[in-house]
């Protein structure tokens, strides 16, 4: 680890403007649960560390009925998990966020810095000159992939870490950017990247550019929602792979629904056409059977990774099941 | 003559080793039940449990010396290389540096039992030592690592075990295939003409890794010519001999202490590089030293459980007498030489006459292999007692009355009767408290989403320790007692144990015991703090001292009474006359008469009894849930019933046995070092990525001793317990899956993933 400026910004724009003034060697530090470990291991290797801790403002949740949920970039992780109204309207991202890391890292983590955090394949944490850090060639692809992508892999096949990324891509939220002195807001689908596109970043933030603000609109009436992560062990753990769902029934039937997975693809992934398959699926073992069978159909499992199919078809139909008897 | 030089047997680590050593020939009375006692079998809160949870105790770890400098060690980056060129000139540029060594610098000092150097710049692993670097701070010393320049000859490597097998060792490492280890018994052919069924299948186990708390370290400290090394070890007198052997002074000359340790589990059984390394580097700068491994290194550098390949065959008879036995093993020892096996559970555990046995230690490009808590023997019961399962189910039988069925009474290697066998108890206690009636008689036939298993596995270990052990007692003014001992407590409660079997004796209450360990400047010879053997080498040894510091006790106060001794009782820590019990001394008392500070006494371990093998043995019991849609394995309860001699401490004892059973639980389920096999580098070498088990992944787990005392074993009647809690219970789970779900993982371990791909391929 070498030595980096430490700076204390108090506007936004300030940070704003030294994160773009020294380009790629900036590093925007918030809850710094995985960035200081980032710089010690020197997979980042910043000039510049710009707190942002102290910026007020950006940690309220704020609801308001019939517009939606607000959550400031810097609100804590454990914050999500306790609110009451987020339990009861969108019982999915606190479920997301309640199963995330462990007490510790909840409290000192933030909605901001989960959404943007580094992958967590081993061969970009260890000493590989991998594709991701600039290096030629993603080591998994034919190496150990038991943890990695079945869908939307190549050139580098990492899963995107974040458990609330799928809960708010299911919830069809929108990420709030400070840009060049202005806000934009861009849907979350938007906001994370495949590898295709760039694989040494995974998301579309350009140097300067922050995350803001969280925006989640108004549910529907009697919406239902869940988040299902799977890990190999019951706590501190990144998920194998997880499944989001916010889902209207009616009938016994679902009238609208929406899916996002986490641990298949280096992205929360969803597929538009599952979404609408799910409007007017019965709830039961057949249907719900037929319907999983018709997930990730362009998926490309590695060697050691298969099984995560399997799982996540499973789990897809265990989230559909749980809602409906909820 | 109450001590005498004799030759006896102990088996440490599965090595059996004769010693010639000086040992007590007193015999004294067996102590009956826990029940008869006042302080030994007990509860007790350990001596230093306060210390330790307010952080006032002082681990190795947190040893600080004024003046003291840091020192960190620079490793191979390769699998395996020649040092082309080293240049450390830009490293010794760095603001605060003060030293770097590497094999340019130093004199030549013979490591890995010659098979190589402290130095060697033939770099046979990612993780071998180039070179170490002293500074003011660690991180100055971490970034002056940075800059030292080496040009490699890469070579070729193998990390996997099955393809160095097929590969020319001299080529991975320059070392020799090692010989195959064979062992027969019997007439196997004959064995297996007497059977009607057999069944045959190959069982893997991962390379796992010790990871202590406290990671490996040394602090040393020269003053004049003589060495002070504080040491996070399981053996001072080893690391004592190792540091003046490779620097070439005199034993006296180097004193070792280790008072509070995080744990080993065997990975510091041996002296390591890095604190003779720190000494070399103390004695240039004069200033005192203190190194550290970082958990990435513990990963690396300071061994690990080896992995097997082992391939079983069982032969036997319908009505379950087993006739025949087969066993084909190979593991990888790493790049250095060390052992492999796993066959010792094979050999004994159960009863056959017809055996065959080959097993194959293999070098690998990757780090070492070194004992981990009960050598062979997880690994080995994980197979063994998995096939037999497998026959069980074959011919219709209970598991355990096939178990019952081929019971070995004596130790059949040595063919000679142990000193005591409660395994059927064992079997009976387990059996009882997992509800064995409630497992699938079909396995897998349970209906649901989760299924339910029990299984069960046996558990076979030695641990009954021997001498040379020795310990010394000094009473001193106001009753207070010393007891001094060159054993370690590597936090395994022997301080408080070692207190309780004085205070046993001289009835002083356990207040006013101070226990000094961990220290070869002051204590007399104790061995290792490995294999199961401290108590029950050392224990004994304080009840000789502590016996006969009685008897001083009574001959002072007949002195100083004016009455006879066989007159004098000794009641409740106090000296009375038995005519007059108004008469009476308090050991205070007595040391205020005799005019002395101090009252001394040694005692040592008496030989191990001729003509018996010690072991133990138990059974642990499993009863598991398995989720057949993501293939989690939830361990809803451990049973483990053990026949360990006589519990010295309840509370220690439960902890003891926790332990070892989460890290069997561990090791059954979730951890494994991997290897990328194009590159030979480890990729898992943090706590997130070695995976193991949480708060929220701990069973239930009841523990049962079935035992009282085993009272040939030696004078308290105890056997270790460290290594037999962990022995069965990856068996136990693995057995339990297949009871669960009707299909056998036979790699460790049991991930989701497997399960996964065996239920559906299955189907």
């Amino acid at each position: 680890m070498r030595e980096f400026n430490f700076t204390n910004p108090s506007t936004l724009d300030e940070a704003s403007k030294i994160l773009k003034t020294s380009d790629s060697s900036s590093a925007l530090l918030a809850g710094g649960t995985d960035l200081l470990s980032l710089i010690k291991h020197e997979i980042i290797d910043p000039e510049n560390l710009v707190n942002i801790k102290n910026l007020n403002g950006f940690d309220k949740i704020v609801y308001r009925k019939g517009e939606g949920l607000k959550l400031g970039a810097l609100v804590r992780i454990s914050d999500i998990a306790e609110h009451q109204i987020i339990k009861d309207k969108f019982t999915v991202l606190s479920d997301a966020a309640s199963v995330i890391a462990s007490p510790q890292l909840r409290n000192m983590g933030t909605i901001g810095g989960n959404l943007c955090q580094r992958p967590r394949c081993w061969y970009y944490r260890e000493e590989f000159d991998c594709i991701r850090k600039g290096g030629d060639i993603c080591y998994a692809y034919l190496g150990k992939n038991k943890y990695h992508c079945i869908v939307g892999g190549g050139p580098c096949y990492i899963v995107h870490p974040s458990d609330t990324a799928v809960a708010l891509t299911a919830l069809d939220a929108k990420v709030t950017i400070y840009s060049n002195g202005d806000y934009k807001s861009i849907p979350i689908q938007e906001f994370f990247i495949l590898p295709e596109v760039n694989y040494l970043k995974e998301n579309v933030l350009e140097p300067g550019e922050i995350v803001t603000e969280i925006f989640i609109p108004e549910p529907k009436a009697d919406v239902k929602s869940k988040y299902i992560k799977f890990m190999e062990r019951n706590a501190w753990d990144f998920a194998v792979v997880s499944v989001a769902s916010v889902m209207n029934l009616s009938n016994g039937k679902i009238s609208s629904g929406k899916l996002a997975w986490g641990g298949v693809a280096p992205v929360p992934w969803q597929e538009e056409q599952l979404n609408q398959k799910m409007s007017g699926l019965s709830i039961d073992d057949n249907s719900v059977e037929e319907f999983s069978k018709s997930l990730f159909e362009n998926s490309e499992p590695l060697e050691h990774n298969e099984y995560k199919l399997i799982l996540a078809k499973n789990l897809t139909k265990r989230i559909i099941k749980e809602i409906a008897a909820d | 003559m109450p001590q005498k030089i004799v030759k006896s047997k102990i088996i440490f680590e599965g090595e059996i080793v004769e010693t010639i050593g000086e040992v007590s020939t007193e015999e004294y009375e067996r102590w009956g039940a826990n029940e008869n006692l006042k302080v030994v079998g007990k509860p007790v809160s350990r001596i230093d449990g306060y210390d330790k949870v307010s952080g006032s105790a002082v681990y190795t770890f947190d040893k600080i010396l004024q003046r003291m400098v840091y020192a960190r060690t620079l490793r191979s980056p390769l699998p395996h290389a020649k040092i082309k060129r080293i240049d450390i000139s830009k490293a010794l540029k760095v603001n605060g540096i003060l030293d770097v060594i590497t094999f340019q610098n130093t004199e030549d000092i013979d490591w890995y039992w010659n098979s190589s150097k402290l130095f060697d710049p033939h770099l046979r692993y990612q993780g071998d030592e180039i070179a170490c670097a002293a500074a003011e701070t660690a991180e100055l010393a971490e970034q002056a690592l940075k800059l030292i320049e080496v040009d490699y000859d890469e070579l070729p490597f193998a990390v996997n075990t099955k393809k160095a097998l097929e590969s020319d060792p001299e080529k991975l490492t320059g070392f020799k295939k090692p010989d195959l280890f064979t062992y027969d018994r019997g007439d196997f052919s004959k064995g297996i003409s007497e059977s009607d069924e057999s069944v045959e299948d190959t069982f893997t186990t991962p390379v796992v890794i010790h990871n202590p708390t406290e990671v490996h370290c040394s602090t040393v400290a020269w003053d004049g010519g003589k060495l002070t090394v504080w040491d996070s070890t399981q053996a001072i007198f080893s690391v004592r001999n190792a540091v003046a052997d490779s620097l070439k002074i005199n034993i006296n000359d180097v004193r070792v202490i280790k008072k509070y340790m995080g744990g080993g589990f065997g990975s510091k059984l041996e002296a390591g590089k890095y604190t003779v390394m720190a000494a070399l580097l103390a004695r240039r700068l004069g200033r005192p030293v203190k190194i550290y491994l970082d958990r990435r290194e513990m990963n690396l550098a300071v061994g690990n459980r080896p992995d097997s390949h082992q391939t079983l065959k069982v032969w036997g008879k319908r009505d379950g007498t087993i006739t025949a036995m087969s066993y084909k093993s190979f593991g990888a020892v790493g790049a250095y030489p060390q052992g492999a096996a796993a066959n010792w559970p094979f050999r004994t555990m159960y009863k056959c006459p017809n055996i065959k046995v080959e097993d194959q230690n293999v070098f690998i490009n990757a780090g070492r292999a070194r004992a981990f808590r009960a050598p062979g023997h997880v690994q080995g019961v994980f197979a063994l007692d998995s096939i037999i399962d497998d026959f069980a189910y074959k011919i219709g039988m209970d598991p355990i009355d096939l178990r019952l069925k081929n019971y070995a009474e004596v130790d059949q290697v040595f063919n000679v009767p142990y000193t005591s066998k409660l395994l059927k108890e064992a079997y009976s206690a387990g059996a009882q408290a997992i509800n064995w009636d409630l497992r699938n008689k079909i396995p897998g036939s349970g209906n649901g989403v989760i299924k339910r298993g029990i299984g069960m596995a046996s558990q076979i270990w030695w641990g009954g320790g021997g001498p040379p052990a020795h310990a010394m007692l000094k009473l001193e003014r106001g009753g207070y007692l010393t007891v001094i001992s060159g054993t370690q407590d590597i936090g395994t409660g022997t301080y408080t144990i070692l207190a309780q079997v004085a205070a046993e004796i001289l009835e002083i209450p356990m207040e006013k015991i101070e226990v000094i360990l961990g220290d070869t400047g002051v204590g007399p010879y104790a061995p290792s703090s490995g294999g199961s053997q401290t108590i029950a080498s050392v224990a004994p040894a304080v009840r000789d001292a502590s016996e006969k510091m009685k008897s001083k006790l009574i001959s002072a106060a007949a002195a100083i009474m004016e009455i006879p001794e066989d007159k004098i009782k000794y009641n409740n820590g106090e000296i009375e006359s038995i005519e007059d019990p108004a008469k009476k001394l308090s050991i205070a008392d007595i040391l205020k008469e005799l005019r002395e500070e101090s009252l001394l006494m040694n005692g040592s371990r008496e030989a191990n009894p001729d003509g018996y093998t010690t072991n133990s043995f138990g059974a642990q019991f499993a009863d598991v849930s398995v989720d057949t849609e993501t293939g989690k394995i939830t361990v809803n309860k451990i049973a483990a019933a053990h026949d360990i001699g006589r519990p010295m401490n309840q509370k220690t004892l439960e902890n003891q046995f926790h332990g070892g059973i989460l890290q069997g639980l561990s090791y059954a389920l979730m951890e494994e070092r991997v290897i990328d096999e194009s590159t030979g580098q480890v990729v898992n070498l943090n706590m997130h990525d070695y995976k193991i088990p949480t708060v929220k992944d701990v069973p239930k787990i009841e523990i049962i001793i079935v035992s009282k005392s085993d009272d040939l074993v030696n004078n308290v009647g105890a056997k270790g317990i460290g290594e037999p809690a962990i022995i069965p219970t990856a068996g136990a789970i693995a057995n339990a899956v297949y009871n669960a779900i009707g299909v056998r993982i036979k790699s460790l371990p049991i991930t989701p993933d497997k399960v996964l791909n065996a239920i559906y391929k299955f189907n």
